[in-house]
């Protein structure tokens, strides 16, 4: 049997917690946790760009990977017929080709170079460890790997015929980069904001008392 | 406490928290910080306390993650962490706590009149907090954290029976400094 006074509690259950701990309390736990193991492990990396575009590096870069697979494929296909029928002439040519291939290409690395630049110095302005995060190591392998994928690319965009494709896949890479920074600001902006509040608090108090 | 699927929804930032992912603690931490902080609020009743307990129970509940086999929900797993260290927090500051049978048997009268018609949220919860430690605790573990009586004698190292009475002992307690209230007011 329930009587009155158990009956008001569940009724009113979800009023009766009224308390909230103090925003900075997690910078305390954090600091008390063990760091974070098993980075080796770590293959795949999500990356949360807001709700819509939620996608997993991982298999992006399956995507990426076979279709530079299928580009170098057809264009050795392509190479070693051309050099079957033309000869050593081709070879010259070929070199020459590769300036007039993408003239596009310098001012769009350019361009994007700037960007990505803008954004690790405003990263590298926030104290990581004092805002508790650790995921700096992630964020860099991250970039690495685009690295190591654009450099492959490029490679590819002198070899290959499919020059339009590449140069797609190239901006893509640049701007997968720009899209990493910009949701680590993001979140480190949050974490700054939070702590500024906590700051700004006891400063306040001062001044109302002078 | 919000009612979630935890199997479903947070067996994966669990599996995550395992490996010590920070940001997947977060995640954790977020979710449950603010009814285990209550929780913790309403038996040490004290909030500085409360945030010493509240951290040292994530500390360890994320410490001690592989030992949480989901048998129960992760937040009543957490639940009884806080709990337990919210207790042992309360021993630590007073020695009162030990003798719960001793304490203030003899000034509750036996019929208090029932009109909770009038009855507030804040009103209950201010009078909870006014209770002694040894009545808010059993008092709070069964009217708010659902616990029942051999649960509480589990929790408190008591016997089922001391929890019965020591409930019923808070509950007359409660609705006596509850009617001062409302002459206060």
């Amino acid at each position: 049997m329930k009587d009155s006074l158990e009956k008001f509690v569940q009724n009113n259950r979800e009023e009766f917690d009224v308390f909230e701990p103090s925003p900075e309390l997690w910078q305390h736990i954090c600091r008390e946790l063990p760091p974070q193991a098993g980075k080796k492990e770590a293959k795949v990396i999500n990356i949360k760009l807001g709700s819509v575009a939620n996608f997993s590096t991982d298999h992006f870069f399956m995507r990426v990977a076979a279709a530079i697979l299928l580009l170098l494929g057809c264009g050795l296909t392509l190479v070693l017929v051309k050099q079957d029928s033309s000869g050593a002439s081709t070879s010259i040519a070929s070199v020459q080709a590769a300036n007039n291939v993408a003239p596009e290409l310098p001012e769009i690395e350019a361009y994007y170079a700037s960007q990505i630049e803008k954004k690790k110095t405003e990263l590298s302005e926030y104290d990581l460890k004092i805002l508790g995060l650790d995921e700096q190591q992630v964020i860099d392998n991250e970039l690495a790997r685009l690295d190591s994928s654009y450099v492959h690319l490029k490679k590819q965009l002198y070899t290959t015929p499919n020059t339009d494709e590449i140069v797609a896949a190239l901006i893509q890479n640049l701007q997968i980069r720009i899209k990493v920074l910009n949701k680590q600001l993001e979140v480190l902006q949050n974490l700054k904001n939070v702590n500024q509040e906590l700051i700004s608090e006891p400063k306040n108090d001062d001044t109302t008392n002078a | 406490m919000k009612k979630l699927s935890y199997q479903d929804v947070n067996h994966l930032v669990i599996d995550r928290c395992k490996s010590g992912d920070h940001r997947a603690q977060y995640e954790l931490y977020k979710l449950y910080a603010k009814a285990m902080f209550n929780v913790s609020m309403r038996i040490t009743n004290d909030y500085t306390e409360a945030e010493d307990v509240l951290q040292e129970a994530f500390v360890s509940a994320f410490k001690n993650l592989h030992g949480y086999k989901a048998e129960a929900s992760f937040g009543s797993w957490l639940k009884k962490i806080v709990i337990n260290a919210s207790i042992n927090a309360i021993r630590k500051r007073r020695s009162e706590l030990v003798p719960l049978d001793e304490q203030q048997m003899a000034d509750v009268p036996d019929e208090v009149n029932e009109d909770y018609s009038e009855w507030q949220v804040d009103k209950v919860r201010r009078a909870i907090q006014k209770l002694p430690d040894g009545y808010r605790v059993v008092l709070t573990l069964y009217l708010l954290e659902g616990y029942d009586h051999s649960e509480i004698g589990e929790i408190m190292g008591i016997t089922e029976s001391t929890s019965k009475s020591q409930y019923s002992r808070a509950r007359k307690k409660l609705l006596e400094i509850m009617k001062e209230a409302q002459f206060a007011n």
